[in-house]
């Protein structure tokens, strides 16, 4: 007898786990079916649409720009209903009044209220990773340059889980019919409070604005000619991770704590992880509590030694040096007949041929006279929005015009938007960029390079527009902000005239008369009077 | 006798109990929707606007400014719209004839206390398009909700109002002026008052009539 039992025993074990586990999808199946998300999951989807889709389709095919949806626009949503829709699965027992029928079944609380919880979070994160699908696929159809960064994706998933964690405890501690809609109107103020920190327009934003997933957007290029840090998106994983974790423990201490609290109106805790039933439970809660705890406070310390670099924030302790290098890239270049080549970064190789037709034009006007580019080269943005960027300029022998993808002369957002919009007054701001240097600085001026070109004079403004319209064929150029009016000076009608009367010449003219007066034309001393 | 006792029975005595047996009817109509405890909610979202103005939240101008104040609002509107649900379904419906006559004042009191309770959180700061607005969204999104819990049921009224803010929060960042984006207009807007007022008109209208959908929303 002794042996056959020996030989059973360790077949039954396995048996009951396998029961146990399918016992448990049993459960998680038919949560997944009953539950409350898909019922909701159209409003998310027009939510998702109007405010997510159109504002990633508007972004240009650059991966860390349309990537920085999901924390701006897609976590949003979700903390809008992920939060609220948790909340009602967690007031569930309570709401259905079946709190003492359960009560009787041989689940512990901690395991239903996991099963609800799964089956609610798994809705949601598989509603999440279809919006990062519909954002993600068009980019990579579209995207000449580059690969889907997925720190924003974790970030953005920690977010979700982490929302939903909260209004499920607050479903499961405060079971009500306003607990919903509150605490999604609580989760969207803070929400927005950390926005507001993370645009930094608060006189210190610190570390709330760091660990806050919604951010500014970035500028155009950025994650194109050096790696974005991972440092702020493991901190705030860490940080919300922590949170999440914490909750869970609090959740599975949950019942536990209501039985001990109404002995004596408060809570006995010597003793108590130690009692017999399900101790192994609670010492478990206790330690995710601490781990969460520990998880979030650590993030929040490393959050507040983050330093601000060319590259973005940096976080010491997290931060991988070897990132820092330049990501390497060959440009995509294309050359005129009369040898101007413009060249753009391959993320932005949409943009060649329309930067290749505003510029060539103009460059071939003043191709030969002294300072005059011989090449356009897309540089690094420098910089950051609201505090503005770092203005083009020109400089090197041969000269060579660099321009950010967010700046080039009077001309801000350069590569934002859809190439095949270029219009009239995009290419006229293209081409003010490189006449500005050329016209007001000495070629490789370094106030130049600091600084950008100073404002054009009126016998300088005349020359301008009227190379710009022999480069438009014979169209007025658009009206540059801010240059025209110049109080005491000629009027506009007289720049006009003086323009007008430039371009009229031919060009072999024109042409002499600026290799011969180009020095005078850039310090000041010729009139608009004096342009033949 | 019967006709006798009744011609004996004092006519202002009764009138007073009529007017007892109401009040308490008004009353148990109220409690059974959590009105007591929506009040607090209301209470509780005007101390969140006096809140998110005065530790500033919220941006002082532009649009982002408008974000937050929308959101309380939302929020308060959706609370009225979730009280709307009752836990005695076609019960009550059967026997009380005078249901749609304390659903309309329900609703609408409630509304009307929500911008008093908001407007009291925002005074003294400075709110954004001011009154006119809170006032209008309150009242527009509270018909949206009226609207949702002929759908969904009163409990899970509060998802509609919130999908339109959250769309309207996507309208106001870019600068969309059809008139059924109130929220996003300027407070004398005609067209936006219309279209709220309308909307309000018709939910609340129809929820009068017809009252929340009974089913649907308890079965998740």
């Amino acid at each position: 007898m002794t042996p056959a039992v020996v030989s059973l025993r360790p077949g039954r074990a396995p048996a009951r786990r396998m029961a146990s586990l399918a016992a448990a999808g049993r459960l998680l199946r038919l949560e997944l079916k009953r539950n409350v998300v898909p019922y909701v999951l159209p409003l998310l989807a027009a939510v998702f649409y109007f405010d997510t889709f159109r504002t990633a389709d508007g972004y240009p095919p650059v991966w860390t720009v349309r990537a920085s949806v999901i924390g701006d626009h897609i976590l949003f949503e979700f903390c809008a209903f992920a939060g609220g829709m948790a909340a009602w699965a967690g007031s569930r027992e309570r709401r259905r009044k079946a709190l003492d029928l359960v009560a009787s079944t041989p689940r512990a609380v901690w395991a239903r209220l996991s099963v609800t919880l799964a089956g609610t979070l798994g809705w949601l994160l598989l509603a999440f990773l279809a919006g990062v699908a519909a954002i993600y696929i068009p980019t990579a159809l579209q995207a000449t340059w580059g690969g889907p960064p997925l720190w924003p994706v974790f970030a953005g998933a920690a977010g979700v889980i982490v929302v939903t964690i909260i209004g499920f405890a607050c479903g499961v501690f405060f079971p009500g019919r306003f607990t919903a809609p509150l605490v999604a109107i609580g989760l969207l103020v803070l929400y927005q409070a950390g926005f507001r920190e993370a645009l930094g327009v608060t006189a210190s934003p610190g570390t709330a604005a760091l660990l806050s997933p919604a951010s500014a957007v970035p500028s155009v290029d950025a994650g194109v000619y050096h790696h974005v840090a991972p440092d702020v998106p493991i901190t705030q994983v860490m940080f919300m991770g922590g949170i999440a974790v914490a909750l869970l423990g609090v959740l599975a201490l949950a019942a536990a704590l209501r039985q001990r609290a109404p002995a004596r109106g408060r809570i006995a805790l010597r003793g108590w992880p130690a009692r017999g039933d399900n101790w192994l439970l609670r010492t478990v809660a206790v330690v995710l509590v601490a781990a969460g705890v520990a998880a979030s406070w650590t993030a929040y310390s490393l959050a507040g030694t983050a330093k601000l670099t060319a590259a973005g924030w940096e976080i010491p302790a997290l931060h991988d040096a070897a990132r820092d290098r330049p990501v390497p890239f060959v440009p995509d270049c294309r050359s005129a007949p009369g040898g101007f080549q413009v060249c753009v970064h391959p993320a932005f190789s949409g943009y060649l041929g329309d930067v290749a037709a505003a510029l060539d034009p103009v460059a071939a006007e003043i191709a030969g006279l002294p300072g005059a580019p011989v090449r356009a080269e897309q540089v690094a943005s420098v910089g950051t929005w609201p505090h503005g960027y770092g203005p083009s300029h020109t400089a090197g022998n041969p000269p060579v015009l660099e321009y950010s993808g967010e700046e080039v002369g009077d001309l801000f957002g350069v590569f934002w938007g859809i190439p095949a919009g270029a219009g009239p007054d995009w290419r006229a701001g293209f081409q003010q960029g490189l006449l500005d240097p050329f016209l007001t600085e000495p070629p490789h001026s370094a106030a130049a390079a600091r600084t950008g070109p100073t404002p054009l004079g009126a016998a300088q403004q005349a020359v301008e527009d009227a190379v710009m319209v022999m480069a438009a064929a014979g169209s007025p150029p658009p009206l540059r902000i801010g240059q025209h009016g110049h109080s005491g000076g000629p009027s506009q009608a007289q720049i006009t005239a003086a323009a007008s009367r430039f371009a009229s010449l031919p060009g072999s003219a024109r042409h002499a008369w600026l290799a011969a007066h180009l020095a005078a034309l850039r310090a000041g001393t010729i009139t608009a009077a004096q342009i033949p | 006798m019967i006709a006798t006792a009744a011609a004996l029975r004092p006519a202002p005595a009764r009138t007073a109990g009529a007017g007892r047996a109401g009040v308490r009817l008004a009353w148990l109509h109220l409690r059974s929707r959590r009105v007591p405890a929506g009040i607090l909610a209301l209470a509780l979202c005007g101390g969140a606007l006096r809140a998110a103005l005065h530790w500033h939240w919220a941006f002082s101008s532009g649009p982002y400014a408008q974000q937050i104040p929308m959101i309380i609002e939302a929020g308060a509107a959706a609370v009225i719209a979730v009280t709307s649900h009752s836990p005695f379904g076609e019960t009550e419906r059967a026997a009380g004839r005078w249901l749609p006559y304390l659903r309309l004042l329900a609703a609408a009191g409630m509304c009307g206390l929500a911008i008093a309770l908001l407007q009291l959180g925002a005074a003294g700061e400075s709110l954004n398009q001011g009154i006119l607005v809170l006032a209008r969204n309150v009242t527009g999104i509270t018909g949206i909700g009226l609207l949702c819990s002929l759908v969904t049921g009163g409990l899970l009224a509060w998802t509609l109002p919130i999908g339109y803010m959250a769309f309207s929060q996507y309208a106001l960042l870019q600068g969309w002026t059809a008139p059924w984006t109130w929220p996003v207009r300027l407070p004398a807007d005609r067209g936006a008052w219309i279209c709220a007022c309308a909307v309000f008109t018709a939910g609340l209208l129809l929820f009068t009539i017809r009252g929340p959908r009974i089913r649907l929303s308890d079965k998740c």
